[in-house]
This record gives structure tokens, sequence and C-alpha cells, in this order.
């Protein structure tokens, strides 16, 4: 194209900035089923959503739907495709130009109240704009910024979204290629290998079966690590283990920063763990921001292969516990950190997640299409990330803290193998018609860097009052 | 019960080579030159030396220093185990073999190129494991990535620092009070190059929580010291310094460098081992140091050093050295050469030198009225110390 033509295009495009669609009726009204799918997807085990007489007894009478479903009750599905008015035609207009792949980059949801089973949702949608061509590491695009506005049976609005997609050309980012020169580089140095006796054999044939074993004297039952050879406790030489629950604390850790040995990827934490059997054991803590490796950190193993033939027994923090009760408005203060989440990027999460969204873009399924895109594998798309931030935000303020808004912006994907763990802080309360408003903000990072920043608004119960 | 030897033994020489970052030459014409410097020191020629004791990772062996310097005949040779630990284990066991009659004058020598030769602190990355009881104690901690000594101390120090609320800054001014005495010390490594609190906060990182300033230079040179009985030193060119007492201390479940699981790894017990049988054999107490030699390659375990010797309660080294206690004309001044953080790190000898030196009236930081000086060896791993009086005949 030349700089007219791109130009013209780009007016084209923009031709349809501010106008709205037709109203469009939900396929299907708020139901039992699609919200059971996307709590197994999400792990989300609130039971406002699942469990009705819980939910009856609570604030909101009746089962509810997690908020962050609230665009997969419009989402077309797998066969009809129609193409909607506005931003839709956008879309199509640039997949005629080669634009052919998309990914979110950015949404604000706002949500005016819980939905609950039979609530029917009719969505308008208007585009909002349509950038020039920008040339990202996933390949020259344009950032596409679409607003929904949601309404109930009753024609009351019940929430909006904002939502910014980025439509690029495969094949024409860089991203691609820095994983290739990756590999180019050619294997990488191995780490130091376990030097192994006939006896601490064991405790390394413990890992080809996902075991972490301590070492347990048969005559007095004391448990030693490292392995002993005799019994100092009661002079015995016979031996046997025992399986680690695999959960424990920080005692303490350090963070080598040189010299740098090239089997390592900086930044890393070696701990010093001390299992809840007693014994301590010199691991790495993963999945965690150096900066808040923490002495007294609860954590839990992780097999983990850092070279093909060498697996360790590594920690991460442990998921932070599902909370029965909700958490007071005056408990709260502003700095206040939320425990760190690990989630394990799967496969199986991903696909479940979108599913569960009604998302059927092949990148989020379909691994050769992925490729195919220039990207090294699947990856989890917005809505399950929603869903991953509402599940972690009820697990730490309770069951009955009501989400009012999330605001997520996507910057690394999540592909497989890799883990990403949510983090947030309190940023600001404040007291609004009688009703405690939080602000949190929350960051979910992977190996790759920060995969999700954003900011969730919450209101919490007030001191002997429940959440209106 | 008191050693037989406490108070019998003297060290009467003491000889080193320049401290350098690259000497240019083997490291056995180090350890030669640094032993011959000593025995003439002494007022001595070779051979009237029959025996010689090292430490582990010396790779001049005795019977090479031996054939260069002329020493006739060696009626006793040892080497004793666990690097730096070591140091003042050679003084207790020269002063073993002297006192038993096995050897009559003994020579103690430490000679490397550490800096520009094989770098101890790169630690133990490119090892080849196999099934010893040593290549298993790394395979605990190699595969994560826990590869060097700074590494390792870090470990302890981290504890500590959760334990007594110790932050970067009281390890820093450790280095800041090393550096200080260092800058007026000529043989020093950073002879007038004194730091501040505030250097030591901006130096990088070497293992979180330890800065570079938190860690002593590699270092190439030679330190050597000559034992005999004092009976026989008081003959001698140089007053001798009295080996009051030198001990070893190992504690219950100690690894090298490893001590990871002790029910509390922020006090360093073989330390006070030591220090529990030097109060007992000298019938001294901390009361009665005018100046200490501590075991300084890192900064962080100073702090329990002080508490395990009874200098300050646990916990409260950090007030120590903030109200200026280890500093010249404080309460303990310590490592008035430098320590070797400031002057070089020859794996404690210098330290012991130092020691002899205040003993003696000519150290280039001389602490007046100088009775008793406490010396130290390396920590995180079975260790030694001593201590050197004047001679009270």
């Amino acid at each position: 194209m030349t700089d007219a033509e791109r130009a013209a295009f780009l007016e084209q495009l923009r031709a349809q900035v501010g106008k709205a669609s037709q109203p469009e009726l939900a396929r299907d009204p708020v139901n039992q089923p699609m919200i059971r799918h996307w709590c197994d997807a999400m792990e989300d085990q609130n039971p406002v959503y699942t469990d009705a007489p819980f939910a009856a007894q609570s604030i909101h009478r009746t089962l509810v739907a997690p908020p962050a479903m609230l665009h997969a009750w419009m989402m077309p599905g797998n066969i009809s495709r129609q193409v909607r008015q506005r931003g839709k035609s956008v879309l199509s207009r640039l997949n005629a130009a080669g634009y052919t792949s998309v990914v979110a980059t950015n949404s604000e949801q706002e949500y005016l109240r819980y939905l609950k089973p039979g609530d029917v949702l009719t969505g308008v949608e208007s585009l909002t704009g349509v950038s020039e061509e920008k040339h990202t590491t996933l390949g020259a695009g344009h950032f596409v910024t679409m607003r929904t506005e949601y309404r109930d049976q009753t024609g009351a609005a019940v929430g909006h979204m904002q939502l910014r997609l980025l439509k690029f050309k495969p094949g024409t980012g860089s991203s691609a290629n820095a994983e290739g020169a990756e590999a180019a580089k050619g294997p990488r140095p191995v780490r130091p290998r376990p030097g192994i006796s006939r006896d601490t054999q064991f405790f390394w044939d413990g890992f080809k079966v996902g075991e972490l074993r301590i070492q347990r004297c048969n005559t007095c039952r004391t448990l030693h690590h490292p392995p002993m050879v005799r019994c100092p406790a009661c002079g015995g030489y016979d031996f046997g283990y025992q399986v680690s629950s695999g959960k424990g604390t920080v005692y303490s850790f350090v963070e080598p920063c040189h010299p740098k040995v090239p089997a390592f990827d900086y930044p890393y934490v070696v701990g010093l763990v001390e299992l809840e059997e007693g014994t301590r054991l010199i691991t790495n803590i993963v999945d965690l921001d150096p900066e808040r490796v923490a002495i007294g950190m609860r954590v839990e193993v992780v097999f983990q292969k850092p070279d093909p033939d060498l697996i360790l027994p590594m920690f991460r923090p442990q998921r932070p516990p599902h909370r029965q009760t909700t958490l007071s408005f005056d408990a709260v203060a502003v700095g206040d950190e939320l425990p760190p989440c690990p989630i394990p990027v799967t496969t199986r999460l991903i696909v479940a997640g979108a599913i569960a969204s009604r998302d059927y873009q092949d990148v989020h399924h379909d691994r050769e299409a992925a490729v195919e895109r220039g990207l090294p594998d699947i990856f989890m798309n917005i809505f399950t990330t929603g869903g991953l931030c509402g599940r972690y935000l009820s697990d730490w303020a309770g069951p009955e803290a009501l989400m009012r808004s999330l605001t997520m912006r996507l910057g690394v994907p999540n592909f497989p193998h890799d883990t990403m763990t949510l983090a947030g802080a309190v940023r600001s309360k404040s007291v609004h018609d009688g009703r405690g408003l939080i602000e949190v903000g929350l960051r979910g990072y992977n190996r790759r860097g920060d995969h999700v920043t954003g900011t969730a608004g919450l209101e919490l119960p007030r001191q002997g009052e429940a959440v209106r | 019960m008191k050693k037989s030897f406490a108070g019998q033994i003297a060290i009467v020489g003491i000889g080193a080579t320049e401290f350098s970052k690259c000497s240019g030459r083997s490291t056995l014409r180090l350890a030669v030159e640094c032993s011959d410097a000593a025995i003439r020191d002494a007022g001595l020629a070779p051979e009237h030396i029959d025996g010689a004791v090292l430490f582990a990772h010396e790779e001049n062996p005795e019977i090479e220093v031996a054939r260069n310097l002329g020493i006739k005949a060696l009626t006793h040779f040892s080497c004793i185990p666990h690097g730096g630990g070591a140091a003042c284990g050679t003084i207790h066991q020269a002063a073993l073999a002297v006192h038993s009659g096995a050897a009559k004058c003994v020579l103690v020598y430490r000679a490397f190129n550490e800096r520009s030769g094989f770098r101890f602190g790169a630690g133990v990355q490119d090892r080849m494991p196999g099934p010893t009881p040593v290549e298993v104690d790394f395979g605990w901690s190699s595969p994560f990535g826990l590869l060097t000594p700074a590494q390792w101390v870090a470990m302890f120090a981290r504890r500590y620092m959760y334990e007594y609320d110790a932050t970067s800054e009281d390890f820093g001014r450790v280095a800041v009070v090393c550096r200080k005495h260092a800058a007026t010390n000529p043989r020093a490594f950073f002879y007038q190059r004194p730091i501040t609190l505030d250097d030591h906060q901006k130096s990088r990182w070497i293992v979180k929580p330890l800065h570079l300033l938190d860690c002593c230079q590699e270092s190439d040179g030679g330190q050597a010291l000559i034992v005999t009985t004092l009976e026989r030193a008081r003959d001698l060119r140089q007053p001798p310094a009295v080996i009051a007492s030198a001990v070893q201390g190992s504690s219950e479940d100690q690894q090298m460098m490893k001590s990871y699981y002790r029910r509390q790894i922020s006090g360093i017990p073989e330390m006070g081992l030591c220090a529990r049988q030097l109060w007992e054999d000298t019938g001294l107490g901390p009361q009665d140091m005018q100046t200490a030699i501590l075991y300084d390659h890192f900064t962080p375990l100073i702090l329990p050093q002080l508490e395990e010797f009874g200098f300050c309660r646990r916990g409260e080294a950090k007030e120590f050295i903030k109200d200026g206690n280890i500093e010249l004309g404080g309460k303990l001044p310590v490592n008035p050469h430098g320590g070797q953080i400031g002057e070089a790190y020859i794996h404690g000898m210098n330290g012991i030198a130092e020691g002899v030196r205040q003993v003696r009236g000519t150290s280039v930081n001389q602490v007046s009225n100088v009775e008793n000086v406490l010396v130290t060896a390396g920590t995180a791993v079975p260790t030694s110390a001593l201590i050197l009086s004047r001679d009270r005949r």
C-alpha cells in the first residue's frame, strides 16, 4: 500500500467510529450450566455461583454468575458468525486486508449488578477507535477499540465493556524470530548435576514418581535431611523414607547476582525451605517475583525439569486459601498486599477457559493454527485472564465481596508450560453512599514478563453490615 | 582443663610477600619468599626449621618449600582440613607439635595467586559429580545454583537479619571500619581508599543480601609464621607473641559452609565452642582483649562472632558496631590492619601476623597497651581461634 492508500483505508475504517450497532440479543439466558462450566475452567470455588443453599442465604438471595462472564453471554459461539454492523464490519475489512490475526490487549468491564440465572442480555456495540498501523512484536496491525453496553430483559443497564483488540498480519512480527534466535544459540549449559551415592539414591529416585522423600530412621522414626548412614538419635542403621506433604515455609533465601552462570536464568532465588515435617532443604523458589520472597512464606513443592534429564524439587507459593467468610471493609488497609497465587498455565486451562467464555478463536485451542500465525503455541484468551482475576479476588476477599469493575491490560501471552502468578495490593479505600469500596491493583506475571496488569473495584461489607 | 601447651609456645617470626591482584610469579615462589622472610624475621636460619603445618587448598607442598629453602630435615608435617577455618588451627597444630617434641621449630604458610590464578570465589559450578561424600554434599545445593562462598554465607546472613532486625547497613558498617583501618596501612590493598556507608549501599549486588563491599577481595600473596617454644623465643630477635591458647571447633550437625539444618542458623556454634575453650584455657574474658582480629571474608558473620565471644549479647552486635566500639579508639578495635576486606584475603594468615604485630607493638595502627589479642579463623566451616599475649615474664 502507498501512503495515500493507507490513509484512505484508515479513513474507511474510522468512518464507523461512534455509531452504535442494532441491539443484539444473547443466544442463551444466563444459566447454571454455563456458570458451572466457567467455574470448573477457572477453578473458582466461590459458592455464590454454584451452591444454591449457600447462595440463597447470601446477599444475592440466589445463585449468581461470575461478573467476569459478562461478555461470555454475548459471544457468537462456534457456528453463528454473523458479522455485526459496526465493530465487526471493521474486523472483516481488516481480515480482507490481510490483518487476519487477532489478540485482545485491553479490557475494561464495569458491573452494575450481578447477573442471575434467567436474565436475558441485550448488547449494543459501538466502535470507539481504530489506530494507525503499528508495528508490534506480534506483527503490523491496527488496534481496534469497541464498547458494548449490556441491558437486561427490563431494559436496565447491567454493565459495559470496552475491549481493545490488535488485528495484525501474521508473520510480520519479531516474536517468532526471537524464539528462533534463542534456539539458534544452541543448547545451553546444563545445571551442575547432583552427586548421588547409594545412601542418597532414594531421594533422587523419588522425583521420577513425584515424591519428595525424607529419610526416616526405621528404629526411632526420626527424620533426617540430608540423609544419614547412622541415626544420630538412636544409633540405628536401618532407614526408610517418608513422603513429604511438599508443603513448608521459607526459612531463608538468597538471590545470586554475580558471577553469572550460563545454566541459570536470572533472576533466580535459592531458598532454604523448612518442610512441615520439620526438615529443611535447599531449593529454588519459583513462580514468584524475587522481591516478594519472604521468610515465613508458605510454599509447596513443584517438580521441574530445568534440563531434559534433571528433575528438581522447587517451591512456589501455596495457592492462598479460599476465604470462607467475607473480609470486612474495615479490616482492609491501603497498601495491604494480597498473597501471591501461582496458576499453572496448562493447555487444559487455556482451552477450557476459551470454551467456557465461548471464544472459538483457533489460537486458543489449535496449536498448528497458532504457529501458522507466528506464535509459538496456543495462548490464553483475555476472558480467561479475567475469570482468573475474579477467582483470585474472591478467594482473597470472600464469597460475598462484590466485584464492581475489572480493568486489564495484557502484555506477554500466557503460553502452556508456564505459570502465571497473580499478585495484588489495595490501592485505595473509600465510602460512597454508605458502601465500602476498595480498588485493588493486580499484576499477573509469567517467566516472560507481565501478562496482565490492571485494577479491580470491589465492594466489601462494612463492620456489622452485609453488602447491599 | 588447661591445654598443656597454653602459654608455653610463641610465634617468633612473621613474613609476607606484598599483597596484590597479580603477583606476577608462581605460588611456589610466593610460598618460599614469605617463608624465607619469616625465618629471617625470627632471626633463624632454614636449618632450624624441622616442622611444617599447612591447611586445605594449599597448593605448595611443604617438601617443595623445604627443598627451596634448604631445610635439612622435617620431623613433623601436617595439613588441616576445611579452608579458612583452619587458619588458627595451624598454630594450634604447630604448638602441639612443638610442645610434644615432635618438632622444635615449625613453619606455617599460605601462598596463592587467588586473584590472578585459581579463584576460589568462583565456586563450584564446573564440578563433575561423583558418589563421594563431598560431591553428595555439593549435590544438595549446586543444582539449585547455590554455588559460591558468598552465596553460602548470604543464606546465614538473611536469617540473621530476620531474627535480629539487622540490615544491610549493619553489615556495611563492618566494611566501612575495615576499609578505614586499611586506609592507613601501606601494605593494604585499600591503602588510602576508605569507603562510606553510602558507597557500600550503592555497590552492586553480589548475592542479595550481600553487596560487593560486603565481600573481601581475592588476593595474590603469601604469609608465613614461625612457631617455637617460649623458652627459645626469648633468645630470638623479636619479642615473642605468646600463644596463650589456640583451639579448634566443630559443632553438632556441622557441614562445610552450609550447616543449614541446625535448629538455629543465626549463630556460629563452632565459634562459640572456640570461645568457651579459650576463656576456660586462659582464664581471660572478653574484657581482657584490647583488640580482635576477626575473620572477615564477608561482613555479616562478624556480627555473630562478636556475640559468640561475649563482646555483646546475642542480637546486639549491630548496636555494638553502630556505637563505634570496633573502631580504633573504641572498646574493641577490630582488624586494625584492615582485615581481609581491607588489607588482603590470605585466608586468615595475615590476621594472625597482625595479632603478632599488635603484641610486639609494631602495627601501623597500633592499639595502645595491648596485652592480649583474639584472632579467629573462617566462619561457616569447622573453625579455630587463638589468643596471643605479651610475654609476662
